[in-house]
């Protein structure tokens, strides 16, 4: 195990990504690095990352924007 | 499911969001069913390219690192359905609600969900969910607070509530009879399911310390149907039951906790089976190497007994 570090522990670990998915849709997500943020098109919601914790709650979801999602 | 789900999970969400910062203090059963889990995976001899711990009070990271797992996990993830509890292990982490997994297929192999399948509304919808996010061959590690547990307390508030009030209502979670839990984990389509209980006596020398402990945790009931507030006659009259009926010499209270713990395999073609009934070419004696005796008169089929 290596990932108890100060530094890592406020980047998402990269091998979350792969097995996460929208547990709406199960569709797949877009990690939006910028904004801390795991994007499902298809449910048109962005779950916020809080220190490197991906929040994966509809009810904490932020609504995409129809510029978004266009 | 049918009927309403018994669980209010958001209520659970917001205990276990306030426990999140104080739960070291209460959290030994939690501790124990984590390493207790992690044992279970060391038995299997196995190694596990990816876990994810459901539960667990991000206890899981720590415990694996002191234990025989240590370099038999590659990598391990935590969730919790509190997101501050999820943010307690310096494992990654994330949080979710273990109704609805946003977990990919096929991507874990090994799922453990120690003390946490109690709240869940809908178990085996859980458990097709866990399976599913495993990989062929994949291994799940599950336990849950069942019937039995806090056996005592609930008895003597109910007692006190009716004689105080003439009604009683549900203070205490129902739990599951995991008598079936074989079963359930068969439905949910896991292979070589295995189940057993761990029943654990808990000595309070203040039964205020088991209301501590049960807030401290998260686990004081998260019932959709709310009851009134407890009165406190109620509450007095029920511990004096208590102390009547379960202190020992010392003036002590046991707490019984019921642990349920549940296992299962995500079938893979290679993995053992068992035969089709009635499929053996051998006899179990001619197997076991003894002499088949006769075990008297056989069964008669179509002739009803005398």
């Amino acid at each position: 195990m290596s990932q108890t570090s100060e530094k890592t522990k406020h980047e998402v670990d990269p091998r979350l990504l792969e097995i996460l998915v929208c547990p709406v849709t199960r569709g797949p997500l877009v990690y939006d690095r910028e904004a801390q943020e795991l994007v499902s098109r298809k449910a048109r919601l962005a779950y916020p990352i809080r220190d490197g914790v991906p929040v994966m709650l509809p009810e904490e979801a932020r609504e995409l924007t129809d510029a978004e999602t266009g | 499911m049918s009927g309403p789900a018994p669980f209010d999970r958001s209520l659970l969400r917001l205990r276990r969001d306030r426990a999140a910062g104080r739960i070291d203090a209460h959290d030994f059963l939690i501790r124990e069913a984590v390493k207790d889990s992690l044992d279970r995976a060391a038995f299997t001899t196995r190694s596990f390219d990816r876990a994810l711990a459901i539960g667990g009070a991000g206890l899981t990271g720590e415990e694996m690192a002191a234990g025989p797992m240590a370099d038999r996990i590659g990598w391990l993830a935590e969730m919790d359905l509190s997101p501050r509890m999820a943010m307690r292990t310096n494992s990654p982490a994330f949080a979710a609600n273990e109704e609805s997994l946003p977990l990919a297929e096929d991507s874990l192999d090994l799922v453990l969900a120690p003390l946490t399948l109690h709240w869940i509304n809908d178990l085996p919808g859980a458990l097709i969910q866990i399976r599913r996010a495993l990989k062929p061959d994949g291994l799940f590690i599950g336990s849950m607070f069942a019937a039995g547990t806090l056996a005592e307390l609930r008895e003597c508030l109910t007692e006190a509530e009716l004689e105080i009030t003439g009604g009683a209502a549900a203070r205490i979670a129902p739990f599951a009879d995991v008598r079936d839990a074989g079963g359930l984990l068969q439905r949910a389509g896991f292979a070589m399911p295995v189940s057993d209980l761990d029943r654990r006596r808990v000595v309070y020398r203040d039964p205020a310390r088991l209301f501590h402990d049960l807030r401290g945790m998260g686990e004081t009931a998260s019932l959709s149907d709310r009851a009134p507030a407890l009165k406190r006659a109620v509450f007095a009259r029920a511990l004096a039951l208590y102390a009547e009926r379960y202190a020992d010499e010392d003036g002590r209270l046991p707490a019984t906790f019921v642990i349920a713990n549940i296992s299962g395999w995500a079938p893979a073609p290679d993995q053992p089976r068992p035969k089709a009934p009635g499929s053996a070419q051998k006899s179990l004696a001619e197997a076991l190497g003894v002499k088949e005796e006769s075990a008297g008169e056989a069964a008669q089929p179509g002739k009803p007994k005398p």
